[in-house]
């Protein structure tokens, strides 16, 4: 790729490491503070296990206090979370029954419009197809929308053929449908949809924006993965967000994505994570403040400019993306939450133990998110426009959700019961080490209420029963809850800790392409 | 979106509920209640009792109340809420003999128990030399009797023949199994006296150690066995529980925790009282736990004034001890504590046993066959 011109950068961005993937990326002093801020998620989270079952050997009493207090605090989490979810569904449920068309017939918004880039690796056809077909059959102006589609070529030529049969088929119905093609093996670059997404909104610039001679303020990206479905008011939804915005060309709007696609098709433990997935972002729909971009979002087209587009160079773009706004624009970025849903694509596989492994690889790319940690940490040290208090309430939130999202399943399901095994013997006949597991059980048995709800708002996410499916399913959809402690531990935990592992030993991680199947 | 507002008043209430309910939930696992008896409500400390039992369909009593039978693991009994104090414990059961117990319960503190309930009427297996074609055991009668097992149940159909020919019969490999193990249990309890005369300052209780009694001792021991760390020692007429690993792993009824010998004897018993002050007296470096529990190095088991003829652990178990006495074969807990329970599973003096890892064999009158300790399902 020829140089980049920077003038259009903000000054923040413009900097060498603004774009630092990983601590070899950086020199000196800067290079060692990085390594340093890779290294601390993974050895904090080790050093809380190991911490747990050293003190249930040496300091069983106080361990095992620290367990009762963790239980307790695990059950309010569990009852301040569920809040926000419940809270989050009901709205989510008014705005898919607002008429955003109507709501935003009172602003002047034919100006805008929608670039969508929508890369891809190796997804059958359908899969494209589908989301190609949920543009066209949203509720907006098809001629406002300018499509990417973001081929690999290191996917191969029949891939690049397919899509580019696509690009003919379709052209008609859009404004512009373009075909970006990106090169493999381009030096400095993981190879991933980062990379891809990077490549096309560089094509899209040169061969559509420029050459359509359109207003780079009058443009909102839409960055979908492939599986992406749009429900028929989003680029309503999106708009009116837009236009209603404190500072629209500061903020990123992220949906609620719903993995719904083909969840009648998946198994149990599938829709489980899937759903899991979306409860969370239901809860940071209400917490912007801890927030950040995930998967399917949009953004300004002009704040992507000023940041030249985002980073080519590492696992977790999809929050990447927001970091860099945020820093480049001195702390002054928000995500405004659309509480309004896309559909996506839950993980599935051919076999169930291929779906358990996809999941799990799916999950260690998602936690593998931990090396944004160290990149907003580097850059808030080094970017002193960013007021302090917002540095360090970031820094300290970011960290302790990475951690927690390791630690708190393990020493909660696992490490709750160390004292009971390795305790003194002092301890085991004490009838504190006879009442914690049942007061830990306990506990744990009223947080596991909170399913209760999350069982009711699934179901009422659930797409219609398909004609060959048997309402049976209905009560296994209701049951597969009981799995939520052993899917937190085997693909939130696990996969965190895995992944924070291989970043604390610098064995970094290139990005996994989930499979798509339907 | 949630206002801010929202979700600070959330959170807050949720930090006041956790600071009020964390000291809540640490004062009630570690077993503090409050009572409200004797007109008004005060703190009390409790302790527990945790009893484990070997048969399933048993119910346990704590001073005449029942207790809850446990919905999961069935054979453990944690009973909570007991007040600090001496306290009779029961499990008892239809068609078993019940065990009996009266322990201390300190607060804070578990008071840890077995029980074991051997069956009222001895259930045997027999071994028969051979087999039916219809697999239906075989014996030979020796008179007009057909109740070769008087005073048993047999798990087994069998028939008594008087007609002794086998050619039509089927061997049974179990029978030369079970008759070369009584023909080879006295030359291992041999090899095993060998190997105790090495090891037996290990485990000799040093009241015996001085010149003369050692040499008595080495005389008059005729027998020990052992299992894992905990070894039987025959020594004179007595039978001694020793426990031979580290002080840690101590079985919890080899270990008291009272200072003075007339509240050892109220907690635990006389005898207990008695066995640590002699220890006390004749022992430089007592064994304790924690700094404040005294642990014996051995226990005498009850032989209830008769003659051993036979000993041996139970078959899977390092607590209980089986004891072929004069009028017949009995297990006995080596659990001291308050008192042993003794209980006779087989009655009779013209009998030999055998006791191996998973079962107890008994031959009488040419006749062998295996005691089942517990109730058929």
């Amino acid at each position: 790729m020829e140089q980049e011109d920077q003038s259009h950068l903000l000054p923040y961005a413009r900097r060498s490491d603004f774009k630092v993937g990983r601590a070899s990326d950086l020199t000196g002093k800067d290079r060692r503070l990085f390594r340093i801020l890779e290294i601390i998620p993974g050895a904090a989270s080790w050093l809380i296990l190991i911490g747990v079952i050293l003190a249930s050997i040496y300091i069983p009493f106080v361990a095992a206090y620290f367990i009762i207090a963790f239980s307790i605090y695990w059950v309010l989490k569990t009852i301040f979370l569920s809040y926000h979810v419940r809270y989050n569904w009901k709205r989510l449920k008014h705005h898919m029954e607002l008429d955003w068309r109507r709501m935003i017939e009172t602003y002047e918004y034919d100006h805008l419009y929608h670039l969508v880039v929508l890369p891809f690796y190796n997804e059958p056809r359908e899969i494209i197809e589908g989301s190609l077909r949920g543009l066209l059959e949203a509720k907006y102006n098809n001629k406002k929308l300018l499509v990417v589609l973001a081929a690999e070529a290191r996917a191969g030529e029949e891939q690049v053929k397919m899509a580019d049969e696509l690009v003919r088929k379709y052209r008609s119905d859009f404004e512009s449908l373009l075909l970006s093609v990106h090169p493999a093996d381009t030096p400095g670059e993981i190879a991933g949809k980062g990379s891809n997404t990077h490549y096309a909104l560089h094509k899209a610039h040169k061969e559509i924006i420029k050459e359509k001679g359109i207003a780079q303020e009058d443009i909102l990206v839409s960055i979908f993965d492939i599986d992406t479905v749009v429900y028929p008011d989003y680029f309503n939804c999106l708009v009116w967000h837009f236009l209603t915005a404190t500072q629209p060309f500061k903020s990123a709007f992220q949906p609620v994505p719903l993995f719904t696609n083909n969840l009648w098709e998946s198994a149990a433990v599938s829709r489980v994570m899937a759903m899991s997935s979306t409860f969370w972002q239901m809860i940071m729909q209400e917490r912007p403040d801890r927030s950040a971009t995930f998967s399917s979002h949009s953004v300004s087209y002009q704040a992507l400019y000023e940041i030249g587009y985002g980073q080519a160079n590492v696992v977790s773009e999809d929050s990447r993306i927001f970091w860099n706004l945020l820093i480049a624009n001195d702390g002054n970025f928000d995500v405004v939450p659309l509480s309004y849903p896309i559909a996506m694509d839950a993980t599935v596989a051919s076999s169930l133990w291929g779906t358990i492994k996809n999941i799990y690889k799916q999950h260690r790319r998602w936690t593998y998110g931990v090396e944004n940690w160290c990149y907003i940490t580097y850059h808030f040290v080094k970017n002193k426009s960013i007021p302090l208090k917002q540095r360090l309430t970031i820094s300290i939130l970011q960290g302790e959700g990475y951690s927690s999202l390791v630690t708190n399943p393990i020493v909660l399901f696992i490490l709750g019961w160390a004292p009971i095994f390795l305790g003194t013997r002092e301890f085991h006949e004490t009838v504190l080490s006879y009442e914690l597991p049942i007061m830990v059980r306990n506990l744990l048995i009223f947080a596991m209420l909170g399913l209760v709800i999350s069982s009711i708002i699934a179901l009422s996410l659930t797409p219609p029963r398909p004609a060959h499916k048997s309402r049976f399913n209905y009560f296994v959809m209701a049951l597969q809850w009981v799995m939520v402690p052993i899917t937190m531990i085997v693909f939130s935990a696990l996969p965190g800790l895995d992944a924070q592992t291989r970043l604390m030993l610098g064995k970094y991680m290139g990005f996994w392409v989930t499979p798509k199947k339907r | 979106m949630m206002s801010k507002t929202r979700r600070d008043i959330l959170f807050k209430a949720l930090l006041g509920i956790f600071l009020i309910a964390l000291p809540f939930f640490v004062f009630y696992t570690t077993g503090y209640r409050i009572s409200f008896e004797d007109d008004g409500a005060r703190v009390v400390t409790t302790g527990g009792i945790y009893v484990t039992t070997d048969e399933l369909d048993v119910d346990v009593y704590i001073d005449e109340d029942q207790v809850d039978r446990p919905r999961l693991f069935r054979s453990a009994y944690y009973i909570q809420n007991i007040a600090a104090g001496q306290h009779r414990i029961v499990v008892q059961g239809a068609g078993v003999q019940t065990w009996v117990k009266e322990l201390p319960v300190d607060s804070h503190i578990v008071t840890e128990v077995a029980a074991f309930n051997m069956p009222l009427e001895s259930i045997i297996r027999p071994i028969p030399q051979y087999f039916a074609t219809s697999s239906e055991a075989v014996f030979f009668a020796r008179s007009t009797s057909t109740d070769i097992f008087p005073g048993t149940t047999s798990t087994l159909p069998y028939v008594v023949r008087d007609n002794r020919a086998t050619t039509t019969l089927q061997k049974n490999s179990e029978y030369d199994f079970v008759v070369d193990l009584f023909s080879t249990s006295t030359a291992t309890t041999t090899s095993l006296i060998d190997r105790l005369g090495e090891e037996l300052p290990m485990f000799i209780n040093s009241s015996v150690t001085s010149t003369d009694s050692t040499s008595a001792a080495s005389t008059t021991i005729f027998g020990f066995v052992e299992r894992g760390n905990m070894r039987l020692v025959n020594r004179g007429d007595e039978l001694y529980a020793v426990w031979a690993g580290s002080v840690s792993e101590t079985p919890h009824y080899f270990c008291i925790s009272a200072a003075g010998s007339s509240t050892v004897a109220m907690r635990y018993g006389a005898h207990v009282a008695e066995q640590v002050t002699t220890e006390r007296l004749l022992i430089a470096d007592p064994l304790l736990i924690d700094g404040i529990r005294y642990c014996r190095n051995e226990i005498r088991i009850d032989r209830k004034w008769q003659d051993i003829e036979y000993f041996n652990l139970f078959p899977g178990s390092s607590d209980l001890v089986v004891l072929q006495l004069e009028d017949g074969l009995y297990v006995t807990e080596i659990d001291d504590r308050s008192w042993q329970n003794t209980q006779q599973v087989f009655v009779g003096n013209d009998f030999r046993t055998v006791v191996t890892d998973n079962a107890i064999y008994i031959e009488q009158e040419d006749r062998y066959f295996e005691l089942l300790t517990t109730l058929p399902e």
